[in-house]
This record gives structure tokens, C-alpha cells and sequence, in this order.
């Protein structure tokens, strides 16, 4: 009991001591499990939304689609809905394909003719305004979203003028721009919109103009689950049918998240592994004083697995917050990440418990490997040795050393603090890497040309799913740079500080702040140039394991530029603190180290 | 001195002359002001209390000098008595303290200024000693007794800081009071 | 070329702000001539380390000028100073201060590179040091692989490597044990014979008296200047009364 007492005391004394490192560590592992989780839980989420919805409007479990229109068509979709299994059913009800203008895009749409008084089946949820009335239009909800038209807009369809009455939600097409469930006359179909009139309306329109039209029947079963047994059962009918189940539907949903799930999982990958190498270098910035207090410790009696255990939960804990901290931030993100289009309700969706456990296994393993080294030589460590413990004292000398001195002082100064630490170099190479990498995968996101959900595939009305996954990149690099850039200063002032007697005797001896200051930037750059150059080719190789057969390939210039950029990037983050450990007072340091 | 010169000729009777190049020998430059009169004041003072004897032998043609010294057994016993006796020379520094402090108690002179004047004239000295002590080759006798004598010299340095400290207070307090 | 190494006049430096305002170096003159070698002694916190650092540009002085080689060097920028260092001055540290990952001789060269003397001319002058304070066999070996004493002695070659015009040491025997303390006596006492200008802080009377003069500090004021070479006030047989 005591010693928990122990542990938790020695944990908070140093969290105390520590503030920003432990807000860095728990930030990155809040990104890192934000991320995992959302990636992990979309598909769940995007299932889950459709539930709710199909709860919320009483969605048919089987819709019977007819690529044509007539009393044949009708009287052979009514013929089903007496089947034995069916318990309750809507329609048959005209779909007419029309195309919708506003007044700055145009797009396909269908129009379902629906009864002013909904039925048992199928009944959308009116979100906004109200529900069809004569001459007025309701439009579902993903749709007037993407138009930006609300209640009260007017919008033309074929060539009529009809006021905007209301906006709802359906679980009985997909997600826009997926309304079209089938073409006319079994032909291909275009990205649509969903539009609501009165039948009457929607009769009116489609014999105004000769536009095309279709058939539909929502069907209630008696057993939801028995869908595929049901088309089977119902094979023959005289004119050809379309079954879409309500199976069918719900995986649709998540065909416009396609790229999400691996753009975030990969993402919260990199982020990991920039979480590890960031809290690595902290904690092994430190090593020298928890040896020290692992000895302090041993002197007064305490047990190896004590100090293990005062040394790892320090970690644990704020990985521990960090997980929290980023389930929380994920469970608040993943109706907006997994419902792109407004086309589903979206309020309820939350995180699978497998999500969490994979994140919190995430956070963990974040806190063991980052601590694992440290941890060990403390353990290890003697008691005697440790409580003398100074900065590292080499025992051998690093190769690169003898040929740094031909070279101009700041880069002797930066290859010799670079061959100091190789582990540190190697560290920063790959950081710098998964930043090109994410760059890399952003650029490429951004040169692909997909069809418009506007009429004829005009952007007017952008493609949501390429606009999402975009913005999904765009949000993960952004949270890789921001660690990477953490990472990099981490790093430059993790070394200034183990080589601060060293520059301090260097500038004794003669060397300017300028000199010490370009060497400790050098000292982080060289790692950096293998890992930007190598990043650009393992950016575009891991992006082949996603990208669609036909996309497109940024420029080679772009992709040198961004690893130039990068690098560019690295030598300005690192100047702030190069500069601020050179102008350290170099008599100050030199007599501390004295005492 | 005395006992030096008698344990010296317990090896062996000797010329006077002999005994002073080997006492010089031994002392290294610290012997250079030792001179041979000394020596002969010495021995004739041992000769007359009984402890050596001198005898005449024939001396070198260049040399007329002929007075070989030799202990006699009273002078055995007294090398014996002194090489058991654990003596040791007692460093002088309460006549110095009392000087302090009788400089203080009549404002005759300022201890601080006095103790100042006193550190100069060691460090002077332990100078002196170190640089001769350097000059010897390392293992010499002569370099054993240097470092010894700046050992001692460093000790009343040390000394002399803890009375300039004690004696510095004591003027605070005056001063301040 | 002045005859003056080092000099400073009316020399102030205070730490810290308002009530815990320091003057660690309190209006302090000082003229070393060059050849001449000068001990600073004083107890902890008088301020002879601060003296030490404003003579050789680590630190600037709050008020008052320093010179170096005729040159006013307290108005000076950081990337002058740090020349001039290079060129002009030497430091010997108590904690040697070695770089640890550079072999003795590494180190040894790395003012001279600093300079921008070749390598060749810098491996020269180094072997020439290590030989010099014994150490020739030792070139190769990591400062981790060195004794204390042989550490400073590599720390004194580094001084030394651009032949500067004044070498500052501070409590250069205070991490050494006695043995390797009388090493060091040694070798200052042979730079003060080679003439070597030599500004030494301590708190050993031994190393202190290898000078030719003692200034001691309290406060961070000179309360006594000795001129402890050329007397012989007794002889040397004085030291061991022989003369009684």
C-alpha cells in the first residue's frame, strides 16, 4: 500500500516538474488514439447511423424497383406486397428522373411521388420546415445541404419553379448523391439527388415534359433478416425487378468512406510512431536523472520492480489521459467523420468497443516502447554508479568523428553531435520521413480529378467523397507536421542540452554562437535529408496499397519541392532553439558543471 | 643536530669532512648553508661529553687533516635512545597567537594587518621550498624533506586563514558595534 | 606588441536583480604584465571565478573595461570575442571540461582548428603539447580512458594550443588528487619559467606560491597584492633551522 503511495507521489512530483513534456506526450497520444479510434470505429458508426435512421423512418426492408413505368408495372410490384411474407408495404410509387436547378448549380435529380399523409412504410423524417404539399418540393436532406437550399428557397425541376417546403431523411435510397437506385429502363445511373412532391405533382411533371420514370414498392417483412430468402423466393414476376434489401443500403453508406478507414488508421500509424520517437527522446533526455533517482531509490531500499513501476507509470498515466482525452475528442468527431453527407440522422453514433480497446492497447504500447530503454538502464543500472551519474560518457568513439575534422566548424560541431547520438539521428530521420510521407499523400489527395456531383459531372456540386477524404489528409498531416515540428524542436533541444558543456567548452575554446548554433541545426538536418529523400518514394509506395487503379501521380517536381520544403522547415524550427541554447552564458554552464 | 652527527657515525668512524658531505648530501640544497665549522663545533661538544672519540690516522698528502670521529659506547647508547624516541618538533604557534592577541588587547597593531604581513612571509617561503622541491629529481631525499617543509607550510597557511577569519569577526563586531 | 597582457580597470559585475543584487566583482584594477604569472586566491564566492571569466570574455563585465593584448575587448561582439578567444586565450577548467567523445589529441587540436589551422598543422602542434606534458602515449585514448590528472594535463596542451597570450585557469588541481596535484605544480611552474602569462584562481597555498604574485579577494574586491618572486628572505636553510 505504501509504496503505491510512493509511486503516486513520485509521479505527480515529477509530472509537476515536467509540465510541458507531459503535455506534449499527452497530446500526441490523444492525436494518435483520436485518430486510431475514428479510423476503426467508422464503419461501425456509419452502420449505426443507419440503423438509427431506418428506425426513425420506418425504412422498408426489401425496395422493389421497376426500370420502367405503366398499370403492368404496378399491378406486378402490388402483386408482391401480397405476399405472405410481407406485413406491411408502400406503394407503388413513380420515381420520375428529372434534372434540378438552382440558382448556381444543377444536378440530377428523382422524384419520389409520395401521399401528403405518409403511410406505414417508408415514412422520412421531415428535419426542417414540413412535409409535401401541393406544389411544394421537400428535399432529402444530404441534397439541399450540398445545393445549400433550405426551406423556403425555390429550385426548378425540369423547367418548373417549386418552392423548397422542407428537407427530410430516408433509409430507403442511399446516401446522397446515391438517390438513383436504378436507371430508367435498367439503365446506368447518374449521381442524383432526392426530391419529394405530392403523386399528383410528380405525375404532373413527368408527363409535362415525357421525362423518364420508374417504379418503386418499400416493403416490410415479416422476419427484417430473411431479405436475400425473399428475392429468391420471388424470381419470376413478368416484368424484370430490382431488389435492394435493406442490407444493401446500409453497406452502401460506407462505400463513400471507402478511403477514410485507411487514411485514418494508417494516419494514427504514423502518428504513433511520431508519439514514440517525440516521447522517446524526451524521456531519454532525462535518462541521466531518473538512473540517478532509480539509485536513490535502490539506496534507500526501495525494490527493482518499485522503481520500474515509479519510472513507467509516470507514462502510463498521461498515455493513460492522452487515450481518454482522444476517445473523447473521437466520439465527438465520428458523427461528422462518418456521415460526410447529412443524408443519415447523425446524433447517435459512437465507438465500437473494439475502437477503444485497440486505442487504449495503442496508448499503452505508446508508453512502453518510448520508456522501455530508459526504464531498463535504470533497473539495471548500479546503485553506486547511478547516484554518480553524469551526462553520458563514451567509452568508444564514434567513426564519423575523425573525418569531421576537415570540415568547416559548424558542420564538425553538427556531425560530431549527430555521430553522438546515432539513435537520436536515426530517430529524427524516420520522423522526418512520416512527415514527407503525410505531405505526400496530401499532394496526391489533391491532384486527383474525380466527377462532380453536378449535372454531367460538373464540380459545381463537388464530390463529397474525394472533398472528405481530402479533408481527412489534410487533418491528419496537419496533426503529423504539428507533432513532427513538437518532435524536431524536442530533438534540437534535447541534444543542445546533453551537449551543452561541450558547445560551452567549444565556445571557450573559441567558437562563435553563430558556429554553435549552425552546428546544432546541421546536427538535426543530416539525419533529416536521408529521411525527407526517402520519404517521398515511401509515401508513394504506401499510397499504391490504396489508390484506385486509374489515379493520378503528383508531379516529381512537386513531390522534391515537398521534401525540400520539409527540410527547409526542419532548419528554421530548429534555429529558434539552436539559438537560444547557444546564447546560454557559457562561464554558467561551465561552473555548474563544476559542482 | 647533535644527535644527527652521532647516529651518523654509527655506521662507520669518519672524517669530519666525510660527516659534512654526507649530511649535505642528505638535505640536498637545503644543506648549502650548512658549513663545515659546524660540524667541528658539534663533534668537539660530543668529544668533550664523553660520546665519540677522536683519533688520529694518517691524512691524505693534500689533506692535513687527520681526526678520524668514533662513538663510544655511552655515544651508542645515546644514538639507540634517540632513534626509539618518538619526539617531535613542536611547531611554535602560540607565540604567535599571543602576539595577536596582545597586539589586539593594547591596539598596538591590527591582528588582521599582522596575520596578512605573516602570510605573505610563508607564502613566500612555501614558494621558495616548491620551487627548489621541483628543481630535485623526483625521488630524491632532498625532494621528501621539500615536501614536507610545504606540507607544514601549507598547514600554517591554513592556520593563518582561520585567525585572519576569527580575527576579521572580532573587528566586525568592533566595527559594528 | 604591449608589455601588458592583461589589464582592467574599475571592473564590476553583479548577478542577480533588486534585493538579491550581487556584486560579485566589485571595482577591481589589475595590470598582469605579460610573462608574469598571477594567483587569485579567496574563499568560495568572492568572486575570483567571475574575475577569471570577464578576463577571458565568457562573461561581460556590468561596468568598467577589460584589455587583452592591447586590445579593449568588453565592447566587443559575441563573434569578435569568441575569436579573440581563440587566438588569445586558454582555459584550464577544475572540472577539465574535456570533450568526451574526442581523443586527447582530438582535443588538443581543436583550437587549432577552431582557428582554421589545417589538420596537419593542428596534429602537429598537438603531438608536440602531448609530448611536452607526457602524454604521448596517451593520444589516442578518450578522456574516459585518462586518470584526473592526466585529463588536465591534456586540458593544459589544449590551453596551450594556439599559443595564446594568456592561459586562465580555474581551480585547475581541485577535482586532483595529491599525487596529480604535484603533477600540475609541475607543469605550472614550468610554464611560468617558459614565460608564460598565467592568471590562476585557487584555493591551494601550494599552487598558489608557484606564482610570481598573489592577489587575494573577499567580496569581490583585492584586499592584498604580494609580489612573492625574486626574495629570499632567509635562505633556504631558514626552512628547516639549520641556522640555529
Amino acid at each position: 500500500m505504501g509504496s503505491n503511495v510512493l509511486v503516486a507521489r513520485l509521479v505527480m512530483a515529477d509530472i509537476r516538474r515536467h509540465r510541458v513534456q507531459a503535455v506534449v506526450l499527452l497530446l500526441a497520444v490523444a492525436a494518435a488514439t483520436a485518430t486510431m479510434a475514428l479510423g476503426l470505429s467508422l464503419r461501425g458508426a456509419s452502420g449505426a447511423l443507419y440503423e438509427q435512421t431506418r428506425a426513425a423512418t420506418a425504412g422498408p426492408d426489401v425496395v422493389a424497383l421497376s426500370g420502367d413505368a405503366g398499370p403492368a408495372v404496378t399491378s406486378a410490384l402490388a402483386s408482391l406486397a401480397d405476399a405472405p411474407e410481407v406485413v406491411a408495404h408502400h406503394g407503388p410509387y413513380r420515381i420520375v428522373y428529372a434534372d434540378l436547378t438552382t440558382r448556381d448549380a444543377a444536378s440530377s435529380v428523382v422524384v419520389h411521388g409520395f401521399a401528403e399523409t405518409p403511410g406505414t412504410v417508408n415514412r422520412p423524417l421531415v428535419t426542417s420546415g414540413r412535409w409535401v404539399r401541393p406544389g411544394g418540393t421537400v428535399l432529402e436532406r444530404g441534397f439541399a445541404a450540398a445545393l445549400g437550399v433550405g426551406v423556403g428557397d425555390r429550385v426548378t425541376i425540369a423547367g418548373r419553379s417549386y418552392p423548397v417546403v422542407g428537407t427530410a431523411v430516408t433509409a430507403a435510397t442511399s446516401v446522397y448523391p446515391g438517390a438513383a437506385q436504378i436507371g430508367p429502363y435498367g439503365g446506368p445511373v447518374d449521381y442524383s439527388g432526392l426530391a419529394w412532391m405530392t403523386r399528383s405533382d410528380a405525375r404532373a411533371l413527368a408527363s409535362s415534359q415525357d421525362l423518364p420514370v420508374t417504379t418503386a414498392l418499400d416493403l416490410k417483412l415479416r422476419d427484417p433478416a430473411a431479405t436475400d430468402a425473399f428475392r429468391d423466393a420471388h424470381p419470376d414476376l413478368a416484368i424484370r425487378i430490382t431488389f435492394h434489401s435493406w442490407q444493401f443500403r446500409a453497406e452502401q453508406d460506407t462505400v463513400i468512406l471507402r478511403n477514410s478507414r485507411p487514411i485514418l488508421v494508417v494516419g494514427s500509424w504514423l502518428l504513433c510512431f511520431l508519439a514514440i520517437t517525440g516521447v522517446a527522446a524526451l524521456a531519454a533526455g532525462r535518462a541521466v536523472e531518473q538512473t540517478r533517482r532509480a539509485g536513490l531509490l535502490k539506496a534507500v531500499g526501495a525494490t527493482p520492480g518499485l522503481i520500474a513501476a515509479a519510472l513507467f507509470a509516470e507514462y502510463l498515466a498521461l498515455a493513460l489521459a492522452g487515450d481518454a482525452l482522444g476517445l473523447v475528442i473521437a466520439r465527438l468527431a465520428v458523427p461528422a467523420v462518418a456521415a460526410p453527407t447529412a443524408s443519415r440522422i447523425s446524433d447517435a453514433a459512437g465507438l465500437t468497443g473494439a475502437a477503444v480497446a485497440t486505442a487504449t492497447a495503442l496508448a499503452v504500447a505508446v508508453a512502453v516502447l518510448s520508456t522501455l530503454r530508459p526504464t531498463l538502464r535504470a533497473m539495471r543500472t548500479a546503485t553506486v554508479t547511478a547516484l554518480t551519474a553524469t551526462a553520458h560518457r563514451p567509452r568508444h568513439r564514434p567513426w564519423l568523428t575523425p573525418l569531421s575534422a576537415l570540415l568547416p566548424t559548424p558542420l564538425l560541431l553538427g556531425l560530431r553531435l549527430t555521430a553522438r547520438r546515432p539513435g537520436r539521428a536515426v530517430l529524427q530521420a524516420c520522423s522526418t520521413a512520416t512527415t514527407v510521407i503525410a505531405i505526400v499523400a496530401l499532394l496526391t489527395a489533391h491532384v486527383q480529378r474525380e466527377r462532380g456531383y453536378g449535372l454531367d459531372g460538373s464540380s459545381v456540386l463537388p464530390n463529397l467523397r474525394g472533398e472528405h477524404d481530402r479533408r481527412l489528409i489534410l487533418a491528419v498531416t496537419i496533426l503529423l507536421i504539428a507533432l513532427a515540428v513538437v518532435n524536431t524542436i524536442t530533438f534540437t533541444w534535447t541534444t543542445a542540452m546533453e551537449a551543452r558543456t561541450n558547445t560551452a567548452v567549444a565556445r571557450a575554446l573559441g567558437a562563435t554562437p553563430g558556429q554553435v548554433s549552425a552546428g546544432l541545426s546541421t546536427a538535426q538536418l543530416l539525419p533529416s535529408l536521408p529521411g525527407a529523400i526517402a520519404g517521398v518514394p515511401l509515401g508513394v509506395g504506401l499510397l499504391s496499397f490504396f489508390a484506385a487503379r486509374n489515379a493520378a501521380a503528383p508531379p516529381p517536381s512537386l513531390l522534391l519541392g515537398a521534401a525540400l520544403a520539409t527540410l527547409l522547415a526542419t532548419a528554421a524550427l530548429t534555429a529558434l532553439p539552436a539559438y537560444l541554447a547557444s546564447r546560454r552564458s557559457v562561464a554558467r554552464t561551465l561552473s555548474a558543471e563544476t559542482a | 643536530m647533535q644527535d644527527a652527527v652521532l647516529a651518523m657515525l654509527a655506521k662507520e668512524p669518519s672524517h669530519g669532512y666525510d660527516l659534512h658531505a654526507r649530511l649535505r648530501r642528505s638535505l640536498g640544497p637545503l644543506g648549502e648553508s650548512m658549513n663545515r665549522g659546524q660540524i667541528y663545533v658539534t663533534l668537539a661538544r660530543l668529544e668533550r661529553a664523553g660520546l665519540v672519540v677522536c683519533e688520529r690516522a694518517d691524512g691524505l698528502p693534500e689533506r692535513p687533516e687527520r681526526k678520524v670521529y668514533a662513538l663510544t659506547p655511552a655515544g651508542q647508547r645515546r644514538v639507540a635512545a634517540w632513534l626509539s624516541e618518538v619526539g617531535w618538533p613542536k611547531p611554535d604557534l602560540a607565540e604567535f597567537h599571543l602576539k595577536l592577541a596582545a597586539a589586539a588587547a593594547a591596539r598596538l597593531a591590527d591582528p588582521v594587518e599582522l596575520v596578512a604581513a605573516q602570510r605573505r612571509e610563508l607564502l613566500r617561503r612555501l614558494r621558495e621550498a616548491q620551487q627548489t622541491a621541483l628543481a630535485e629529481s623526483a625521488g630524491s631525499g632532498a625532494g621528501l624533506l621539500l615536501e614536507g617543509v610545504a606540507l607544514r607550510l601549507q598547514a600554517d597557511l591554513r592556520w593563518l586563514d582561520a585567525c585572519e577569519r576569527a580575527w576579521s569577526a572580532v573587528d566586525d563586531e568592533v566595527g559594528g558595534g | 606588441m604591449s608589455s601588458v597582457a592583461v589589464r582592467a580597470c574599475g571592473l564590476v559585475k553583479t548577478h542577480g536583480q533588486g534585493q538579491s543584487r550581487v556584486r560579485a566583482v566589485d571595482e577591481v584594477d589589475l595590470v598582469v604584465p605579460r610573462g608574469q604569472t598571477l594567483a587569485v586566491m579567496g574563499p568560495s564566492g568572492c568572486g575570483k571565478s567571475t574575475l577569471l571569466h570577464l578576463l577571458g570574455g565568457l562573461e561581460r563585465p556590468t561596468d568598467g573595461e577589460v584589455w587583452l593584448a592591447g586590445r579593449r575587448i568588453d565592447t566587443l561582439g559575441e563573434r569578435a570575442l569568441a575569436r579573440m578567444r581563440r587566438r588569445s586565450v586558454g582555459f584550464v577548467f577544475q572540472a577539465f571540461h574535456l570533450v568526451e567523445e574526442l581523443s586527447a589529441a582530438e582535443n588538443v587540436e581543436l583550437p587549432a582548428l577552431l582557428a582554421g589551422h589545417s589538420l596537419r598543422q593542428a596534429r602537429r602542434r598537438a603531438s608536440l603539447l602531448l609530448e611536452r606534458f607526457g602524454l604521448a602515449d596517451r593520444a589516442r585514448h578518450l578522456p574516459s580512458q585518462l586518470s584526473g590528472g592526466q585529463r588536465q594535463r591534456v586540458a593544459v596542451a589544449r590551453a596551450l594550443a594556439n599559443d595564446p597570450t594568456v592561459v586562465l585557469a580555474d581551480e585547475p588541481t581541485g577535482n586532483l588528487d595529491t599525487a596529480a596535484t604535484l603533477d600540475m605544480l609541475r607543469i605550472f611552474e614550468g610554464l611560468r619559467s617558459a614565460g608564460q602569462t598565467l592568471v590562476i584562481v585557487t584555493h591551494d597555498e601550494r599552487v598558489a606560491a608557484t606564482a610570481d604574485r598573489l592577489v587575494s579577494m573577499r567580496d569581490g574586491m583585492f584586499v592584498d597584492d604580494t609580489r612573492l618572486a625574486g626574495s629570499h628572505p632567509r635562505g633556504l636553510g631558514g626552512l628547516i633551522g639549520l641556522e640555529d
